[in-house]
């Protein structure tokens, strides 16, 4: 039962898959046998990802696209049905990491807000409602929001990150809900903290620098999450939908406190 | 067919845990074909001949009975798994002895029952890998549970605390041995059947068409979840439940 697992020619659009956690997922599909439509704001490095792609034997596409742009989603959904002819997978990895504003919420202006939410959610939003038609008019197709642990639990002074990642997980619960009835499913991959260039830079020191308050102690690498995007891409989770897969060190299990252990007591008298 | 080698199971020893139900044969088959060796111990002698029965290699048709969770029975069944394994990298658990009553009809015999069978056992099982596998800092636990871990059910009371007990099992034991590089993870299923049904006869069933992918589900469905989540790939996810129910859990 475990070639259900093998992603041989599927189609996979996934966005952000020039760097970060994004690129690391593009190479376990390429591997696994996909073929990729990377989808990103720069040209640069979708182009570089989908040379890797063409040299592990796979075929794939770059569209420079902005997925706050709705005009832009549809054409790189356009691009990726002309090319390959139909659409597998849709992976909503955009997010506005780089940029992601952290202020006491007296100093948001209503331009930080709507920006953030659009990159991280109405991007997410108007690619699920662009490739979801041609997945439909198949009666297949899976789509998979990445959100964060940031999504289940408030940050300081991270005040759109969080909305906006809690919204990934209810637009999952969503999409599953109405596309069922097309042959569709949606999931979401919850990260914990996994250290990016991108992830460093901006969140400054909101994201730990050491695994020490993690239970497992160590922070989590963007490799970890290759093989689970290949799993949710692959046949082998056709039964899975609305649901979310948290890959976060145990951070959410424990909660990312001190995370010891309790003194020992013994039973009451 | 390409297969991500991260996740092969080859060399791994594994112990399967089965208190009822008819899926662990499926599940026990999933971890053999990714290469692992399978000791199984089930509560009575037709669910470890059910688990045996379907699986090949010599090395995989060895198993031990334990019908009541105590520390001599432990320990000869751990006594059988050392002759064919020195180590024991990955423990499933598949301990879902269904039971459903009225509560106000429910003995204390029978409540005890129910959670020995399903939390006591894993109890008992988790204790002995955690002690082995915290020691040579490496193992798997995957807790395969019901979605009424979750959610209520008329009747479903005593059943239904037994499995929300092993997913708190699970969250504990996940951020205990975190830092021994053991993760545990809970498998939740919502409406299965082993039998191949036909859809129209599946669908005559009211809760069938009340799952949005309107289809029992079938352990096959959850056999390469399980593979990866005894893999070593899996080893940023520890302490969670990861729901596979056909869209259940995202229904009003």
């Amino acid at each position: 039962m475990l070639e259900t697992l093998s992603l041989d020619d599927r189609v996979v659009v996934i966005t952000g898959g020039g760097t970060g956690l994004g690129l690391a997922m593009v190479r376990a599909l390429a591997r696994a046998g996909a073929n990729l439509s990377i989808a990103g704001r720069r040209q640069g490095p979708i182009d570089d990802a989908a040379a890797e792609v063409k040299a592990l034997g796979r075929d794939s596409l770059a569209v420079s696209t902005d997925v706050t742009d709705s005009a832009q989603v549809d054409r790189l959904i356009a691009a990726t049905m002309d090319h390959f002819g139909h659409i597998d997978v849709l992976i909503n990895n955009a997010g506005a990491v780089l940029e992601a504003v952290r202020k006491p919420i007296w100093e948001i202006t209503d331009q930080e807000w709507h920006s953030e939410m659009d990159v991280n959610l109405t991007g997410a939003f108007f690619c699920a409602r662009s490739a979801s038609k041609p997945m439909a008019d198949r009666g297949s197709g899976k789509i998979i929001n990445v959100a964060s642990g940031f999504g289940l639990r408030g940050g300081r002074d991270i005040y759109m990150y969080c909305c906006s990642k809690g919204g990934m997980i209810q637009l999952t619960r969503v999409l599953s809900f109405n596309l069922a009835r097309h042959g569709i499913t949606a999931n979401t991959i919850v990260p914990g903290f996994i250290p990016t260039v991108n992830a460093s830079e901006s969140m400054g020191n909101s994201v730990p620098q050491s695994g020490d308050l993690l239970p497992i102690g160590k922070l989590g690498k963007p490799e970890d999450l290759g093989p689970l995007a290949v799993f949710l891409s692959s046949e082998a989770s056709d039964y899975m939908s609305g649901e979310m897969f948290i890959a976060d060190g145990g951070g959410l299990a424990a909660g990312i406190a001190p995370a010891g252990h309790a003194p020992v007591v013994p039973l009451e008298a | 067919m390409p297969i991500l080698p991260e996740f092969s199971l080859a060399g791994r020893a594994a112990i399967l845990a089965t208190s009822g139900g008819d899926q662990a044969p499926l599940l026990a088959q999933a971890l053999v074909e990714a290469g692992a060796s399978v000791f199984t111990i089930a509560r009575t002698q037709p669910l470890l001949d059910a688990v045996l029965d379907g699986l090949p290699g010599t090395g995989n048709q060895k198993g031990a009975v334990i019908g009541s969770p105590s520390s001599e029975s432990l320990r000869t069944a751990m006594a059988e798994f050392g002759l064919a394994h020195g180590r024991l990298d990955i423990l499933v658990n598949d301990n879902r002895s269904m039971f459903a009553k009225p509560f106000t009809e429910i003995t204390l015999e029978e409540w005890d029952e129910v959670h020995s069978r399903n939390v006591k056992f894993t109890f008992m099982l988790c204790q002995e890998a955690g002690l082995r596998m915290t020691q040579q800092g490496y193992g798997r636990i995957v807790n395969v549970v019901s979605e009424l871990a979750e959610r209520g059910m008329a009747n479903g009371a005593a059943f239904a605390a037994s499995q929300a007990s092993l997913l708190s099992l699970t969250r504990s034991l996940g951020v205990e041995w975190g830092r021994s590089n053991v993760r545990v993870n809970a498998l939740g299923m919502g409406w299965f059947s082993s039998e191949d049904l036909p859809l129209e006869v599946q669908r005559e069933d009211l809760v069938v068409r009340y799952t949005p992918l309107r289809r029992l589900g079938h352990p096959r469905d959850i056999g390469p979840l399980l593979v990866y989540l005894c893999s070593e790939a899996c080893d940023y996810t520890t302490g969670q439940p990861v729901y596979v129910d056909g869209g259940l859990n995202a229904h009003p």
